[in-house]
């Protein structure tokens, strides 16, 4: 029972992260109908960057990042938070820009080519040794490791604890509140309207007088900057940080997209509801079959998904895109 | 605009000079394939030392996996990232057969025979077989991208390639006595202990120059003759418009699946080659997704269609960073670099789908140019 | 030339070549065509007319097979198509061209009639692989088939060029030769004057009847240029949100108070 517990907290969190990435997946899909390959190195990129300033931030308040008891007040996480958003959304928009933007009218697959290009970018630049270098660190604490609640089943040699931590709760506070505020600016603002539009069709929105470049940056924007704060939660969750290019973080990405395509792709809801599913099917399948194999089980679900109903659960002929 | 079509009912006068042709006459590039690769072998690492034949080698082995994946990619459209896992399931297949069957055989796990020996013809039987267990594989993996777009067939492909990772890292031990192996039970052989995460170390070393150019020859030979058939055209046509070449009585399912389990064959055969090659041991990471990309790269880059320009980019792309040994941190920067640049700039890649030699063929306007598919 | 002055019944005689029976398909609540039908008899020229959006294009999608069609019977000759895929339903011999113009832009010229003429090639990869005799005889076929209709129709001397670099015309005289060379008995031309101009277009008349009496294929013709379609064609059948409103000779057509309703007394005041 207590297992279950807390199989189900831990795929709630990470369910809400991959949420918030599925969101930059499904977006840029929704507008731009390709994969945007980059994405997860923008995650990537908003873990290391929070690495980088925290790891310079806690010295100037006399702490020592590479102590765990030594716990920042709050402040300086919404600090490191907010910059590494700042820092990706700024990337993102260049991206957009150089990259993407001179292939509008390009076939898909050039633009999918040079998604993968951005990507080896990202990876292979991060790994610079005067950039984030090419080993693993360790995320210094930024959040004090309360525990919120802890309950404890059966006795003696059978007893087993539930805990549910500060951590698990801040990522799913934050990953709701900002999948709320995107909820929101999609479907109740002129802004979520026109990219609405450009979803839908481009160039009427463009004879409708919608901005489409700006509209496009601005998705850019909006999901590298969600993508940077799924990083930043994600190293809250596991500090232990891999090397840029290492093939954790791709798949981190991966599962994140088939997330956003199991929901159905384009579609808002479906992302949100396509991380959850993710997660679930991830946890309870390491946790019930093996852990071994957990990789493969979100890829199987993938391909039954792709072949049963390739447009995803939420996905229809008429459905709300963004 | 029609014109008149009440033109000439008179039977057109044989003017393109028709080709005849036998199977023995068609078998003749080949046996020249193989006797430069008998050459090869037996010159090339005294006139350039151990250090590059080990390259050319590398880049022949290299060759036979970017023009196979040439085929999915370019000729027929479709979109595999995916490749490295045929090739790595291919690898252990014919790893496994060589290893466990020199075993069986001839009580060691190490090489057997001289050049064209019997632990050579075992080698090459079990790339063969590695390449048709590949092909199944393909079979599998093509199946989803008859109902499936470019960019979701990349990520099954992708995902593919993964799955074919992890599963290859949860094996067990290989058993390195032969006393072991031989009272081993069928419990521990199923599924074969091919090494785990670390690798399948102890393969028989087999891979030399003859053999890796024979395959090439193969490879290239039938590559080539696909493009200037109408199964070429086919599949060339899945590429340009898939509801016209079905409206053409094109049947596109048939024509990716063919393209997938024919690049997989030859990426499994390349896979055998590659695990038996002096100072690698085959590992469940190449199957990943980086090594993929290097084959996707050179397809790119070659030209989408053009052997000549893949094979090009596959000689340039893996001997220069073995030149330049200092460069390997830069290595994939550059890679990247180059992709976004090409797709900027000349997004057909170098040759696009032309061959080398159709830059001397020019001015292609006049019908006396005969039939673009000169004979290989 | 004049369309036979008989009505109805002589025509639409039981041994139709195709044979469309009841037809339709929706898209969401959309019904883009319903209860669809038709008898084309073995080499008769028939015009298929309606405003745009009326669904004539879609009635090609679904003869075609590029749509299944919801409910209804299609038959050419004694063969059902019903339910077939596209490359089924043209190698039982209802060939197409498109709308908006869809050659193999990077093929040349030949290769684009070459490939649809292959469709009945029996040749498999280990022919094709290890050249035999067989199958030199069957790609030197296949060329001098292609080149044979290049000439027809007087493209011979672009054969090795790119398609994409034909002229507009040409291209659209290419998707006619590329739909003929898989050998049908159906031939379904998709606005093929779109965007010629009047001269071309009085020889694009000519060409038709004459492809339907050298070839021997029945045509059915989708155009938007009404003097074309009542020169040519046989029988008329005219469209309307994917209602057939009204079907006759030419005649019968003109004067349909129907048509000229949907037409909003446009389009056919060219008459």
């Amino acid at each position: 029972m207590s297992d279950f517990a807390q199989t189900l907290i831990t795929a709630i969190a990470i369910g809400s992260l991959y949420a918030l990435i599925a969101l930059g997946y499904t977006m840029v899909y929704g507008i731009l109908k390709f994969i945007n390959f980059a994405h997860s190195d923008i995650v990537v990129l908003g873990a290391w960057s929070s690495y980088t300033l925290a790891s310079r931030i806690l010295p100037k308040l006399g702490l020592n990042p590479h102590n765990p008891e030594s716990v920042p007040p709050i402040w300086v996480a919404a600090v490191v938070l907010l910059a590494a958003m700042v820092f990706c959304g700024a990337v993102g928009f260049t991206i957009e820009r150089l990259a993407y933007r001179p292939l509008r009218r390009a076939p898909r697959l050039n633009v999918l080519i040079t998604a993968i290009g951005v990507s080896l970018l990202l990876q292979n630049v991060g790994q610079l040794d005067y950039v984030f270098g090419a080993s693993p660190q360790k995320m210094p604490p930024l959040l004090p490791s309360w525990e919120l609640a802890s309950f404890t089943f059966g006795e003696g040699e059978t007893a087993r604890r539930l805990v549910i931590g500060l951590v698990d709760v801040v990522i799913f506070a934050t990953a709701t509140s900002l999948m709320l505020m995107m909820q929101y600016l999609v479907f109740h603002t002129k802004l979520g309207v026109a990219m609405r539009a450009v979803s839908f069709n481009t160039d009427t929105a463009a004879l409708m007088g919608i901005p489409v470049d700006r509209v496009v940056s601005f998705t850019f924007v909006l999901g590298s900057t969600l993508a940077a704060a799924a990083g930043f939660l994600y190293v809250m969750k596991y500090p232990g940080m891999n090397q840029p290019a290492h093939t954790i973080w791709v798949l981190l990405g991966l599962k994140a997209f088939v997330a956003a395509v199991i929901g159905g792709i384009g579609n808002v809801r479906g992302a949100v509801l396509g991380g959850f599913v993710i997660a679930f099917v991830e946890q309870f399948g390491a946790f019930y079959i093996s852990t071994n194999y957990r990789d493969v089980y979100v890829f199987t679900l993938l391909i039954v998904i792709l072949l049963v109903k390739p447009s995803g659960l939420l996905g229809s002929p008429l459905r709300e895109k963004v | 605009m029609v014109g008149t079509v009440s033109l000439s009912t008179k039977n057109r006068e044989q003017k393109s000079e028709l080709r005849t042709g036998n199977a023995l006459l068609g078998l003749l590039p080949i046996a020249a394939g193989l006797g430069i690769a008998t050459l090869m072998h037996f010159f090339l690492p005294g006139l350039i030392g151990q250090f590059y034949a080990r390259i050319v080698t590398d880049i022949g082995i290299t060759i036979v996996l970017a023009v196979s994946l040439n085929i999915v990619n370019g000729m027929t459209g479709q979109f595999s990232i995916g490749h490295a896992g045929f090739m790595t399931l291919g690898g252990y297949t014919a790893a496994t057969i060589t290893y466990y069957g020199s075993m069986f055989l001839w009580d060691s796990a190490g090489k057997h025979g001289g050049f064209l020996g019997s632990g050579e013809w075992l080698f090459i039987a079990s790339c063969v077989a590695g390449g048709l267990f590949a092909a199944f594989a393909g079979y599998i993996v093509g199946l989803p991208s008859l109902r499936l777009r470019g960019d979701y067939l990349a990520i099954v492909t992708l995902g593919f390639g993964e799955i074919v990772r992890v599963i290859l890292q949860q094996t067990g031990k290989t058993i390195d006595d032969v006393e072991d192996f031989k009272n081993a039970g069928w419990a521990q052989l199923i599924p074969p202990p091919v090494g785990g995460a670390v690798g399948f170390d102890g393969v028989p070393k087999y891979t030399n120059l003859f053999w890796v150019y024979a395959v090439l020859t193969i490879t290239i030979v039938v590559a080539y003759r696909l493009k200037g058939s109408s199964l070429g055209r086919a599949m060339i046509s899945v590429r340009e418009d898939e509801i016209a070449a079905q409206a053409m009585g094109v049947n596109i399912s048939r024509q990716k699946v063919l393209a997938f389990v024919m690049a997989a064959f030859f990426a499994g055969v390349a896979g055998g080659l590659f695990a038996h090659e002096r100072g690698v041991i085959i590992s469940p990471k190449d199957a990943g997704f980086q090594r993929s990309f290097d084959y996707v790269i050179m397809t790119v880059l070659g030209g989408r269609g053009s052997i000549t320009g893949v094979t090009l980019a596959a000689v340039l792309l893996t001997a220069l960073p073995e030149m330049l040994r200092d460069f390997e941190q830069y290595r994939l920067i550059v890679y990247a670099l180059l992709l976004i640049f090409m797709m900027l700039v000349r997004p057909q890649g170098l040759l696009g789908i032309h061959e080398i030699w159709n830059f001397w063929q020019r001015p292609k306007s006049s019908v006396k140019s005969a039939s673009p598919e000169a004979q290989v | 030339m004049s369309p036979p002055a008989t009505t109805s019944s002589a025509v639409q005689s039981a041994d139709a070549l195709l044979d469309v029976d009841q037809i339709g398909i929706s898209f969401g609540g959309l019904k883009a065509v319903q209860n669809f039908s038709l008898k084309l008899p073995r080499s008769g020229l028939f015009g298929l007319i309606g405003p745009n959006g009326a669904g004539k294009t879609t009635v090609f999608n679904l003869l075609t097979g590029v749509y299944r069609p919801d409910c209804g019977q299609i038959r050419l000759g004694s063969t059902q198509l019903g339910r077939g895929k596209p490359h089924e339903i043209t190698a039982a011999g209802i060939a197409r061209t498109f709308q908006n113009i869809r050659l193999f832009p990077n093929l040349t010229v030949l290769d684009n009639v070459r490939l649809a003429g292959q469709l009945r090639n029996s040749r498999g990869l280990l022919d094709t692989v290890l050249r035999t005799r067989g199958y030199h005889q069957e790609e030197n076929g296949l060329r001098e088939k292609a080149l044979n209709l290049l000439e027809i129709f007087e493209l011979q001397d672009r054969a090795e060029e790119l398609a994409s670099n034909l002229s507009y015309g040409h291209q659209r005289k290419l998707e006619i030769i590329r739909a003929l060379a898989t050998d049908p008995k159906v031939l379904l031309l998709d606005e093929p004057a779109a965007g010629l101009n009047p001269q071309e277009k009085r020889m694009l008349a000519h060409s038709i009847q004459q492809i339907r009496d050298r070839f021997q294929v029945a045509v059915l013709l989708i155009e938007h240029d009404m003097p074309l379609v009542m020169e040519i064609c046989e029988r008329i059948v005219v469209l309307d949100h994917g209602v057939t409103i009204c079907e006759g000779v030419p005649s019968e057509i003109q004067n349909d108070p129907r048509v000229i309703a949907a037409y909003l007394g446009g389009g056919l005041e060219e008459n």
